[in-house]
């Protein structure tokens, strides 16, 4: 299911990109699934529910954080066992397993600016997969942004990448204090993607 | 100033969370926003924390005197002000909940809808432990009085930017016991 080719063969030099991505630490793979998995991959999502999940932060439609069917729970974990190998020597962070929820972000949907370093969560590395949509979004995408820090407190926020939700697309990078992104509104169309953290 | 209340007391307890509507005219709102806007607003672009204009300590003496009364007599409490800020909000703001000034002692606070108009979706949302336990939808002229303590956050709900032009202009102030 997951193909690791031939972007991922160069580790070293992939490695080099993750610490020299800016603003901070990150990684983007085109064409992630091969095209003769992919329905296979999509039929799994057709029978995950989801269901809408609203605070101050965002607004989408999620999965629910542990898969309902068997067959996510072994896409979820068959997605552990192929990247955290080769994503622990890239990154230099130690990971073993990850989760793992589908999104659906209809118009008006969105995440607003955060990092995803939550205490007691241990997140190391996040990551999300764009799925093809039957009608392509307008927005939504992932902005990540430069945070200098003094003192332990973020003092400015400015947009420094925006990485638009392609399909087949896999993003992966850094959990940090000052590791913020957001995911811009979606102004039309359907954003479809699967996204999680892999932990330590 | 109408005195009309139309929602009292909604799961606060023994709190007071009330909504008047029309409490300001939109000849006087209007005039209020001029005011604000010749005196000027500050940036706040802190986005891990909110994204909106705010004018802090808003020159208006009387208006604000006439609301603490109104908040004084509908509380049973005798009220000074505590602190006063403006915040104008267009297409893609918000404030997120923990960018909400914590305070230690309970206190009132009041926000009136300056606005031009509606904006769907543009409210204020009170929370305790995570739960939304008062909405103030987007509605011009209105005015929110809610007794609230250290445990409850507020935030203004993030402005969809399909919605062009869109403007939102909220007079808030704190009440603290006198």
């Amino acid at each position: 299911m997951w193909r690791l080719g031939p972007d991922w063969s160069d580790e070293r030099g992939l490695a080099a990109a993750w610490r020299a991505a800016q603003p901070f630490s990150h990684l983007v793979f085109d064409e992630f699934v091969s095209d003769t998995a992919l329905p296979a991959l999509l039929a799994v999502l057709e029978d995950e529910p989801v269901e809408r999940c609203e605070t101050d932060l965002f607004a989408f439609e999620a999965s629910a954080p542990e898969p309902t069917t068997a067959a996510f729970r072994a896409l979820r974990t068959s997605f552990a066992v192929a990247l955290a190998p080769a994503l622990s020597r890239i990154t230099g962070k130690t990971v073993a397993r990850a989760d793992m929820r589908a999104y659906a972000y209809r118009v008006g949907h969105y995440l607003l600016p955060h990092s995803d370093n939550q205490l007691g969560h241990e997140r190391a590395l996040a990551f999300a997969y764009y799925l093809p949509s039957p009608a392509p979004p307008d927005g939504g995408e992932l902005e990540l942004f430069r945070c200098p820090v003094e003192r332990g407190e973020i003092i400015a926020t400015e947009s420094a990448r925006l990485i638009e939700p392609r399909p087949n697309r896999l993003v992966v990078f850094d959990v940090s204090d000052v590791s913020l992104h957001q995911v811009r509104e979606v102004v039309g169309g359907l954003r479809i993607s699967l996204a999680g953290w892999f932990y330590a | 100033m109408v005195l009309r209340v139309t929602t009292l007391d909604q799961l606060f307890a023994s709190r007071i969370a009330t909504v008047v509507p029309d409490a300001i005219g939109p000849a006087l709102a209007a005039e209020v926003r001029a005011r604000l806007d010749r005196a000027g607003y500050a940036r706040h672009a802190l986005l891990d924390r909110g994204s909106y204009d705010v004018a802090l300590d808003p020159d208006e003496p009387a208006l604000a005197g006439a609301l603490a009364g109104l908040a004084g007599k509908l509380t049973g409490r005798s009220l000074v002000l505590a602190d006063a800020r403006a915040l104008r909000l267009g297409p893609g703001d918000y404030v997120l909940a923990h960018h909400d000034r914590s305070h230690d002692e309970p206190l009132v606070e009041l926000m009136l809808d300056l606005s031009p108009a509606s904006v769907p979706g543009a409210d204020v949302h009170y929370r305790r432990h995570g739960r939304v336990v008062f909405q103030v939808v987007s509605r011009p002229g209105a005015l929110s009085i809610v007794e609230r303590g250290p445990e409850t956050a507020c935030h203004h709900a993030y402005i969809s930017k399909r919605h062009l032009g869109a403007c939102v202009v909220r007079l808030v102030l704190r009440l603290r016991d006198a």
